[in-house]
């Protein structure tokens, strides 16, 4: 079976000063197969997001190829970037990012309009999966940092993607909340096979991934699966 | 409606009071320019039924090139073949008693009736009952008098009108769509009335065979047809129109200014959803039409809103051009404009226009932006000093691709219109780096004012370049707009006090310019009174020369040699020598219009053929853009054989011990003749009040702009506020009251206001500049002598100040309001 997301020899270079060596990333190399979970794992700074937004197209590497999906993103156009984005990936964010004029109901069926479908159904079960049913109607500034970012997951998971990125989904919340978060976004991601890439810098996030990928200075190294928390 | 749509429209319920600021500043600018096209279409439409009405059925008019013409030739007429119809008129004015000057037609009501059949109506001399109908044909003094002049005046049939030549028996009623007030009178009534026995105006033909017709009648008479006349009219309203236009174009020029302001924060604001919709897989065109349908929401919702207020404007507006058109060309009554659906469209396409136009760049920005930065917030103050020097770059480009257009200016007056644009869209582009070098003193000052507070909204002012350049840049143009044309309206009133001094010299002077005519019997009877030193009979027609209307003047040169000091281009009052021999001065405007100098020759259709007189001089003059050739009395007799006296201006010598007797018994004597009489300051004082009550429309103007401005200033406060609620909660765990918080967001708007106004005082004298050196001259062909004033300066910064205050006290209300709320959070 081909890999969900092949990054090969990755390079991500900013324009560069005399004092600072700008490169975010340096030879990446990952693959991930479908349905798996994985934590990249890393401080702040380390290329985690970069990484991350060159897998969902939305940021060009300096060189390297990335596949996802069992496409070559350097050979997509900016239109099948952006169809990949609508139907194959979901996203979720540390500060959860739900469009604020919008309800929660409108912010998860927005997705599956942009997937192209027009049925409404599948919104409301996902909201319901989250459990925010009877919330459907509030705005994001009515309900509270965890259940925005349960809404965030149900909006990533209702158009049934191949692939979840999610940056930092716990960063922005309580130990618990996080937790409760964590549990839900791996479990749907189970339930339906989905694969799931999360950049943390969490050891939390790592306990109940199937691979810890840790990321120091722009390079990817894989943790030995030891049970322990990378410290 | 896209759930994509829908969560950029619904920005708007969420920032209602911006959505409101927005809405009216596209509002006011749509409707400075519908009111003022509208009014102009008003004026022009009034003006096409007021010559139809008076011309009837008429195909062509017959008269002399100047003043009446003998009523012999209407033998000649008759036995015309091309001649269907004709009626003679006698068409003056007349002084009421009320101190209205009204038009009064000698018609034939027999002839009359086949070429204006409207006036064969019920009431009528034709259609009236025959009592009346005789008295009309055989009483002298009868008149009939128009249903609108007669309600006015609450005259009725059968009662009397009291003019300066005596009083009048009304006879009936008629109805008058001209809009002007008007008289009808029998002619041969009307030749005595007027003293002038076997002379009629003109003729009012009806003929088959044009060509033949002006074959036979081409020497000696000036024949127009309807349309002809109509176009000579129109022509002369051309400049004014124009300048008219402009005008209206300048609010909404301003209103584009705060359309992009509002849109570029729009963008901002949206910024990080169109960021979170990318990495959702919306594409870039979901997001231009979303970012596409919002504005143009606006530009519709505004055009509609400026559509209605711009016809309820122009109501006020076609009063106040009607007026202008009146006092500088010939009288006009506006009738109210019909409500017309397209006004609409045109107002909801000018919504839209000015809003895709001030929203383009934006736009252009929303779609070029990177995604993973959008996300992260607001990417546009980052950048903004480099944008702002690029932004200047461009500005010192345009500029001087406007001083190219104010050179091609020569070719013609909408170069110069282009160049004026050019200049403020030039300097606009500078106001970001302008705003960055202010930044030191500016932030001297506000720390001077208010501590802290004043250090951190100069700061503000800075960081967001991008906000506070562009309601700089609006406030600036209007700020300027308004020192411009002061100072531009200021040295023209001192050109016309300076042209007047030279001029209008007489002590007396005896008749009025477009009133009743002075007979010759009063001259003859000044010239009985002892002491009188001299008098200049003044005759002032209009005449066709290539095709446009120009003024003749006759005057007594020798009279005005002595008494006079006319502003010659070249030379001294020595030029009056040649004049008394049968030369012409012409006027500025003449000469530019013409490209005739000194020494050219002009031929002018005269009652004997054309007539070719030498051009000797040239002098400064302001009453007529068209053009005025002046010339000695007996040689306008000469050519024109026309003795009419428009008015009559008395002199007598300054040491006369009878001065003030002489003055009271020349007053006395035309009093009594029921001829107006003007001391020197009264016709000055008349003469300012008319170019005063001409500029009136410029100020409505001027105020909308500034309003639109205002729009812009406190837009532009508005965005900041929302822009930075988080910062303000920094602000107040650092312990900031709502008071400094309240005197930060004040001292902003008072920065941007000082900053504007200091642009403002080199743009606004460069502008006035143009006006009077580009735009008068080339429009108008006359020169204005530019006098430096302080007032318009004065004025300018009591607007910036109170302007930018007044513009700030939503958002100190609302600091007030929420203050106490604010939390340090990203929602």
């Amino acid at each position: 079976m081909p890999a969900k997301i092949h990054v090969q020899d990755l390079w991500k270079e900013y324009e560069r000063t005399e004092q600072l060596d700008s490169a975010a990333l340096r030879g990446v190399n990952l693959e991930i197969q479908g349905g798996e979970i994985i934590a990249l794992y890393g401080q702040s700074g380390s290329g985690k997001t970069t990484l991350l937004n060159i897998i969902a197209g939305l940021d060009r590497p300096t060189r390297g190829r990335v596949s996802v999906d069992g496409k070559d993103l350097g050979s997509l156009g900016e239109r099948g970037k952006t169809d990949l984005r609508r139907r194959r990936l979901g996203f979720v964010f540390q500060f959860f990012n739900l469009l604020p004029t919008l309800t929660a109901f409108e912010n998860v069926y927005l997705s599956l309009e942009l997937a192209g479908r027009s049925d409404r159904e599948p919104a409301f079960a996902a909201l319901a999966s989250v459990g925010l049913r009877t919330k459907a109607n509030r705005y994001p500034h009515e309900l509270s940092g965890g259940e925005q970012q349960r809404v965030a997951i149900a909006r990533a998971m209702v158009k049934e993607p191949a692939i979840i990125l999610a940056d930092e989904p716990t960063g922005n919340l309580d130990l618990r909340t996080g937790e409760q978060v964590l549990d839900l976004l791996t479990g749907r991601c189970r339930e339906h096979g989905t694969t799931l890439l999360m950049a943390t810098h969490s050891p939390l996030t790592c306990r109940v991934s199937d691979r810890i990928l840790r990321m120091v200075d722009g390079i990817v190294v894989e943790e030995p699966a030891t049970g322990e928390m990378p410290s | 409606m896209s759930v994509v749509t829908k969560a950029f429209l619904r920005y708007l319920r969420r920032r209602r009071s911006l959505s409101l600021l927005q809405l009216l500043g596209i509002a006011c600018g749509v409707a400075a320019a519908v009111g003022m096209a509208l009014s102009a279409r008003a004026s022009l439409a009034s003006f096409e039924t007021a010559v139809e009405f008076i011309g009837g059925r008429a195909t062509h008019s017959l008269e002399r090139p100047a003043g009446p013409l003998a009523e012999t030739v209407l033998s000649r007429i008759i036995a015309d073949p091309a001649v269907l119809a004709f009626s003679p008129v006698i068409d003056r004015r007349i002084l009421l008693a009320t101190g209205e000057t009204v038009r009064l037609l000698g018609i034939d009501p027999l002839l009359d009736r086949a070429v204006r059949p409207q006036l064969a109506h019920p009431g009528t001399p034709a259609a009236s009952p025959a009592p009346e109908r005789f008295a009309f044909l055989l009483e002298e003094n009868t008149v009939l008098v128009d249903e609108q002049l007669a309600a006015q005046s609450r005259l009725h049939s059968g009662g009397f009108l009291e003019t300066s030549r005596g009083r009048m028996r009304i006879v009936g009623t008629f109805p008058n769509a001209s809009g002007e007030p008007l008289i009808l009178m029998d002619i041969s009534h009307s030749q005595r009335l007027f003293e002038l026995g076997g002379m009629i105006d003109r003729v009012d033909l009806i003929v088959d065979d044009e060509a033949g017709f002006l074959a036979r009648w081409k020497s000696g008479f000036r024949i127009q047809s309807g349309q002809q006349r109509r176009a000579t009219l129109r022509d002369m309203l051309g400049a004014f129109r124009l300048n008219l236009q402009a005008l209206s174009l300048l609010a909404l020029f301003v209103g584009v200014f705060l359309v992009y302001n509002t849109a570029m924060f729009t963008v901002v604001s949206r910024m990080k959803d169109a960021g979170i919709l990318r990495s959702l897989g919306a594409g870039r065109r979901e997001i231009v039409a979303a970012f596409l349908s919002e504005i143009l929401l606006f530009g519709a919702c505004g055009g509609i809103l400026g559509g209605l207020a711009g016809f309820l404007l122009s109501r006020f507006l076609s009063g106040l051009v009607a007026g202008t058109i009146s006092n500088l060309y010939f009288f006009l009554r506006p009738a109210a404009l019909e409500w017309d659906w397209s006004v609409l469209l045109v107002s909801v396409g000018l919504g839209c226009g000015a809003s895709i136009l001030g929203g383009i760049f934006p736009l252009v920005e929303l779609v070029r932006a990177d995604p993973v930065q959008a996300i992260r917030g607001r990417t546009a103050v980052r950048g903004a000093h480099g944008r702002a020097a690029r932004a200047a770059l461009a500005g010192a480009g345009v500029l001087a691709v406007s001083a190219a257009l104010f050179w091609l200016a020569r070719i013609h007056v909408y170069f110069g219109f282009a160049g004026s644009f050019a200049l403020l869209i030039g300097v606009s582009l500078t106001t970001g780096l302008a705003l960055v070098f202010c930044h030191p003193p500016l932030k001297r000052l506000l720390a001077f004012l208010a501590g802290l507070p004043g250090k951190v909204a100069a700061g503000n002012i800075r960081r967001n370049l991008g906000r506070s350049a562009v309601a700089v840049a609006a406030f600036m143009v209007a700020i300027s707009m308004s020192i411009g044309l002061s100072s531009m309206i200021g040295s023209f009133r001192q050109s016309l006090i300076w042209w007047m001094g030279t001029q209008l010299r007489a002590d007396l002077f005896v008749g009025k310019v477009g009133g009743a005519e002075v007979p010759e019997s009063f001259y003859r009877e000044m010239q009985t009174i002892p002491g009188l030193a001299g008098f200049d009979r003044y005759r002032n027609v209009q005449a066709l020369y290539r095709g446009t209307t120009i003024t003749l003047c006759a005057v007594d040169a020798a009279v005005l040699q002595k008494f006079t000091n006319f502003g010659w281009l070249a030379g001294g009052n020595e030029n009056w020598e040649p004049v008394k021999n049968g030369t012409v001065i012409v006027s500025e405007s003449f000469s530019r219009r013409f490209r005739l100098r000194a020494g050219d020759t002009v031929t002018l259709d005269g009652v004997d053929g054309p007539a070719t007189l030498t051009i000797t001089a040239i002098y400064y003059d302001y009453t007529s853009e068209h053009g005025v050739v002046m010339m000695d009395r007996s040689t306008y007799l000469r050519v024109f054989n026309d003795r009419t006296i428009t008015t009559l201006g008395v002199f007598i010598d300054p040491g006369n011990p009878q001065r003030q007797a002489l003055l009271e018994e020349v007053s006395e004597r035309a009093i009594r003749r029921g001829l107006p009489v003007f001391t020197r300051d009264q016709l000055r004082g008349d003469i300012l009040a008319v170019f005063d009550s001409t500029f009136a429309v410029t100020r409505s103007m001027q105020v909308l702009s500034i309003v639109v401005a205002f729009f812009g200033i406190a837009g532009a406060l508005m965005t900041l506020f929302i822009e930075r609620q988080r910062e303000f909660g920094i602000y107040r765990a650092l312990g900031f009251s709502s008071r400094q918080v309240a005197a930060m967001t004040l001292l902003e708007g008072l920065g941007m206001g000082m900053v504007s106004f200091l642009m403002s005082i080199g743009v606004g004298t460069a502008l006035a500049w143009v006006l009077i050196r580009v735009i008068n001259l080339r429009s108008f062909n006359w020169t204005i002598f530019f006098h430096p004033a302080w007032e318009p300066y004065a004025v300018a910064f009591a607007i910036a100040v109170l302007a930018s205050l007044g513009a700030a006290a939503y958002p100190i209300w609302k600091v007030y309001k929420t203050y106490p709320q604010m939390q340090i959070r990203e929602e």
